[in-house]
């Protein structure tokens, strides 16, 4: 018994000690090293792939003499796993149906165009209301979270940033209008909904419910109480629409002295932020990048377009250098994707928005 | 150490039978009971089959909770009397959860009712060095279903019975 | 009042900044932006020779299989491509990927002679016409195809989104079959996709919670083979085990590896009291961390090793507790209603995940480390057991159905709550524990 004890003790400190000490076993290749996987430099790889910049130039596989990989020899594969013959080609992983606009909720007349909430912005006087969810109306769970919720496309519609009607050959027009595909902005919810809020009739619980879309569409605001002279954009934070105020006081005040035409009205400018945050997509942002704040400068054509190359960071704050990069990809990715078309900003007053720089501010949007 | 790890072994397998939670009479088959009456037999008061099954050889518990309720403590009496009748056994106490709980706290969960059990055949007399104790947490449950009814018979300390006569 | 402030306001604006108001640029703010899968595309690799064809196909379908995984990405399928991408040196049409609204693009080549495979790959941003980094290479042997795969996904995940990757890991998890009274369990491993399953044990003994060591290398996780609840260490590139002692005639369970893979936490019984071990490895010497009649158990360290969260009924319900990696006063964390159970410390430090029961129902969630802003991510008849992914984004835990027929699957999510998926297994599976990143 004191035998068996003793060579247990010492086995087991010696599998210990074995297992622990020095590098042996840890700097050790792992015995799986059948998956060697080494990496070149970049300098590597980009002298031996093609310039890309210049196409006129084209760029011959054959001269593309591999520089000597700095990879060691692969040890001779030692198949670890007796049960598992050969890797399968199909991935058991397949993903999951993804929950795409067109499985949800048919509007039950397919005919009918269903109105989406709306976009448009508001003329300055005008005090929209924000379309209101029922009183019971929970949030429903979508794969895309925008500022406003936005109901279920028309199942013919193709997900589109920017809306249009559907436009089809008609035999007897005169008109020759292009056949155009029907789009729609994808539904979306106003917020994050996890499992755990969906059963919360089943489940209630007092802990703080993740609230990344801190505003909700307001209560339903009296109509009296609509007598202040600013548009009340639901999207819009107080400190920014004070701003506005103030630049919009500013720029009156400013008139005489303007170049060219008045200056954008709050809401033509609200247009223009909204047309760029409905690109804004920050859902692939890490959490570094979506503490990071970037100010993004361009300038416009008279189209509306781009000029191309003249998207550039000028400021950011709050983050990593590498967070700063994702979030002006994002950024970039924004002004680019929804400006396409190019923006619909009023020509008589290019002076005023031929220019244009742009905080991104992804504080709200961050996970909570 | 050699006899610890044959009584382990035997409460393992004692487990088996147990778990299959019928007859009980398996267990005592081939055990040396000496009565009058078909040795072995639960009828006969000296076997394991009698302690199983006419003296009762588990305890339920209300949720989350190891203390015995009274029924709970007049079944482990009779157990204690048992034993000191019966010295040629001893004892493995398995405490078990129900599935309403996180693995490893009902593992530590089931500890503390097999321990409860044992505490208190101690304190009736049987001697400490023969009641073991083990925790299968909710890893072993007896009933399947999802509800309470299943639950409370889940929550339990089952008392097993290991001795020479069976080696 | 309003209206006199603004002008007050203007009126200094205007005397400090009159050049701004005139000829500036138009200077918006924005706060709101949109949150959704962004679309990408991965045309199908380009074989250099026919052996290296079958590899370029299942190597981009493993590659979007991980980003559409995710949850942030959503792959634009190959009907809806215009251009071919028939030359991994040929320019990228980027007009033709805007125009189906590829967002990002991944152009890839891949190489086979003999047992060795190469991947070759370019990451594109296709509305400003820009590659996202550099091109990289990665080289390997034709059995592990799918890691390379793995790989380029985690590249291009990292340098769209800026969080590290985790498709190239494993998950140690308890295979589990058969019925509720008869469960039969078995540790294996597995890729973090569920691929490659190898079993480590045989199903003759209860094991339970593996745990990763810090490199990967070996498991911690308890198992009932000597007859009662032990403590196991695995080499997981051998399939050796080997028991890690501790006192004679106690249950011990709950191992955790400390960050620096130099001691272990643990769950010790004795007299039906648990308490908090901790144990040297190249000693096997163990100190006694917690001495309560309460049941402390599932510990987990900081990232750093100087804390452990851990989970404790001394008042009276299941809470949560942080504690000095070597004991001392313990903090109680958790606070809202219901208990708390299985803390698991992010990778990054900044969150704990954990299991909570409330009204009938079980969660995973997570908390800050004092626990504030507790999120609940799920909600189910039982969901246990939650780890995190390398890069503490995703949580992994396992969630077992009702009633008689009821099974235990693994389930993953997103720590935004969304994206809840299961993750499939041969048979069914709890206890997962996500290694980190391989080499």
């Amino acid at each position: 018994m004191e035998t068996g004890t003793k060579i247990s003790a010492i086995a087991h400190v010696s599998l210990i000690g074995w297992a622990l000490f020095g590098g042996t076993f840890r700097s050790e290749p792992l015995p799986m090293a059948v998956q060697d996987v080494s990496v070149i430099s970049a300098e590597q790889f980009a002298a031996m792939t093609a310039q890309r910049e210049a196409p006129e130039v084209p760029s011959t596989p054959e001269s593309l003499e591999q520089p000597p990989e700095p990879v060691e020899e692969v040890n001779a594969p030692e198949p670890t796993q007796e049960e598992q013959p050969r890797p399968e080609p199909v991935t058991p992983s397949e993903p999951e149906p993804e929950p795409v606009p067109e499985t949800v909720e048919v509007p039950p007349e397919p005919e009918v165009v269903e109105e989406p909430p709306v976009l448009e912005q508001p003329e300055p006087e005008a005090v929209v209301l924000p379309t209101l969810p029922g009183p019971e109306a929970q949030p429903r769970p979508a794969d895309r979270v925008a500022p406003e919720p936005i109901a279920p496309p028309p199942p013919e519609a193709q997900i589109d940033d920017v809306e249009s009607p559907p436009v089809s050959l008609d035999e007897g027009a005169e008109t020759q209008q292009e056949q155009q595909d029907q789009t729609a902005p994808e539904e979306a919810t106003d917020q994050i909904v996890t499992e755990a809020e969906e059963s919360d009739k089943t489940a209630p619980t007092t802990s703080p419910r993740p609230r990344v879309r801190p505003n909700r569409p307001a209560p339903p605001a009296e109509p009296e109480v609509a007598e202040t002279s600013e548009p009340a954009a639901p999207a819009e934070a107080p400190s920014s629409s004070e701003q506005d105020a103030i630049e919009d006081a500013l720029s009156e005040a400013l008139r005489d002295s303007e170049p060219s035409g008045p200056p954008l009205t709050s809401g033509e400018k609200d247009a223009m932020r909204l047309a760029v945050s409905r690109c804004w997509n920050v859902g692939s942002l890490s959490t570094d990048a979506l503490s990071t704040v970037v100010v993004v400068g361009f300038s416009l054509n008279r189209d509306g377009t781009v000029v191309g190359g003249s998207l550039r960071l000028l400021d950011s704050s709050g983050g990593s250098a590498g967070a700063e990069k994702q979030a002006f990809d994002a950024a970039r990715r924004a002004i680019l994707r929804c400006g396409a078309r190019g923006y619909d900003l009023p020509a008589d007053k290019y002076e005023h928005w031929q220019d244009i720089e742009i905080t991104f501010n992804p504080e709200r949007m961050r996970i909570k | 150490m050699n006899v610890l790890s044959k009584f382990a072994a035997l409460g393992a397998l004692m487990l088996i039978a147990a778990c299959s939670n019928n007859d009980p009479s398996a267990l005592g088959g081939g055990a040396g009971g000496s009565g009058a009456i078909q040795p072995g037999s639960p009828s006969d008061p000296r076997s394991p089959a009698y302690f199983q099954q006419t003296v009762g050889d588990r305890v339920l518990f209300a949720v989350d909770q190891s203390t015995l309720s009274p029924q709970a403590q007049t079944v482990l009496q009779g157990q204690a009397e048992w034993l000191l009748a019966n010295t040629d056994y001893t004892a493995t106490i398995e405490g078990h959860a129900d599935e309403q709980g996180t693995r490893e706290y009902n593992l530590a969960l089931g500890a503390r009712r097999a321990n409860a059990a044992r505490e208190y055949l101690i304190s009736r007399g049987v001697a400490g060095n023969r009641i073991q104790t083990i925790s299968y947490g909710k890893e072993r449950p007896i009933e399947i279903c999802s509800t309470e009814e299943c639950y409370s018979k889940n929550r339990r300390a089952v008392t097993v019975l290991t001795g020479s006569t069976l080696g | 009042m309003m209206k006199l402030l603004t002008s007050l306001f203007v009126g200094l604006t205007l005397l400090s900044a009159p050049v701004y108001a005139q000829s500036g640029p138009l200077r918006l703010e924005l706060t709101e932006g949109i949150i959704e899968p962004m679309p990408f595309a991965v045309p199908s690799f380009v074989p250099d020779s026919p052996a290296a064809a079958q590899y370029a196909t299942d190597i981009s379908r493993v590659v979007a299989a991980d980003l559409t995984g995710t949850g942030l990405f959503r792959e634009i399928s190959s009907d809806a491509f215009i251009s071919r991408v028939s030359s991994f040196e040929a320019p990228v049409q980027f007009a033709d990927w805007k125009a189906i609204n590829a967002q990002a693009l991944v152009t890839g080549a891949v190489n086979v002679s003999g047992k060795r495979l190469t991947v070759r790959f370019r990451i594109w941003d296709v509305f400003s016409g820009q590659e996202l980094g550099n091109g990289l290479q990665f080289a390997g042997t034709t059995d592990g195809w799918r890691r390379m795969a793995h790989k380029v996904a985690d590249q291009v995940y990292s340098r769209i989104t800026g969080e590290g990757g985790y498709f190239d890991s494993r998950v140690a998890f308890v295979s589990e079959s058969g019925p509720k009274d008869q469960r039969r369990k078995r540790l294996a491993i597995m890729d973090y996709d569920g691929a490659n399953v190898q079993y480590l044990t045989d199903s003759a003994a209860i094991v339970l919670a593996p745990r990763f060591s810090p490199t990967g290398d070996r498991l911690l996780y308890t198992s009932y083979e000597s007859g009662r609840p032990r403590i196991y260490v695995l080499d997981v590139g051998r399939v050796k085990r080997q028991e890690l002692k501790t006192q004679d005639g106690t249950m011990s369970f709950s191992p955790r590896f400390s960050p620096d893979g130099r001691s272990i936490v643990y769950s010790l019984i004795q007299g039906g009291n648990t308490d908090l071990w901790k144990m040297d490895l190249a000693s096997g010497q163990s100190v006694r961390l917690t001495n309560t009649p309460a049941i402390e158990t599932a510990p987990s360290y900081s990232p750093d090793g100087t804390q452990i969260v851990f989970e404790s009924d001394r008042s009276g319900t299941p809470q949560l507790y942080i504690m000095p990696a070597n004991g001392g006063e313990a903090t109680r964390i958790s606070f809202g209603q219901g208990r708390y159970g299985t803390p698991v410390w992010s990778p990054r430090g900044d969150l704990i995940a954990f299991t909570k029961q409330n009204k009938g129902r079980f969660h995973i969630g997570v908390m800050r480390t004092d626990g504030s802003e507790e999120r609940l991510l799920t909600a189910s008849f039982l969901d246990e057991g939650p780890t995190w992914s390398p890069n503490g984004r995703v949580i992994m835990f396992s969630r077992e159905t009702q009633g008689a027929s009821g099974r235990s699957s693994l389930y993953s999510v997103d720590i935004s709550g969304r994206n809840l998926r299961p993750v499939r297994t041969p048979d069914g599976g709890s206890d997962p524990a996500w290694g980190p990143l391989q080499n």
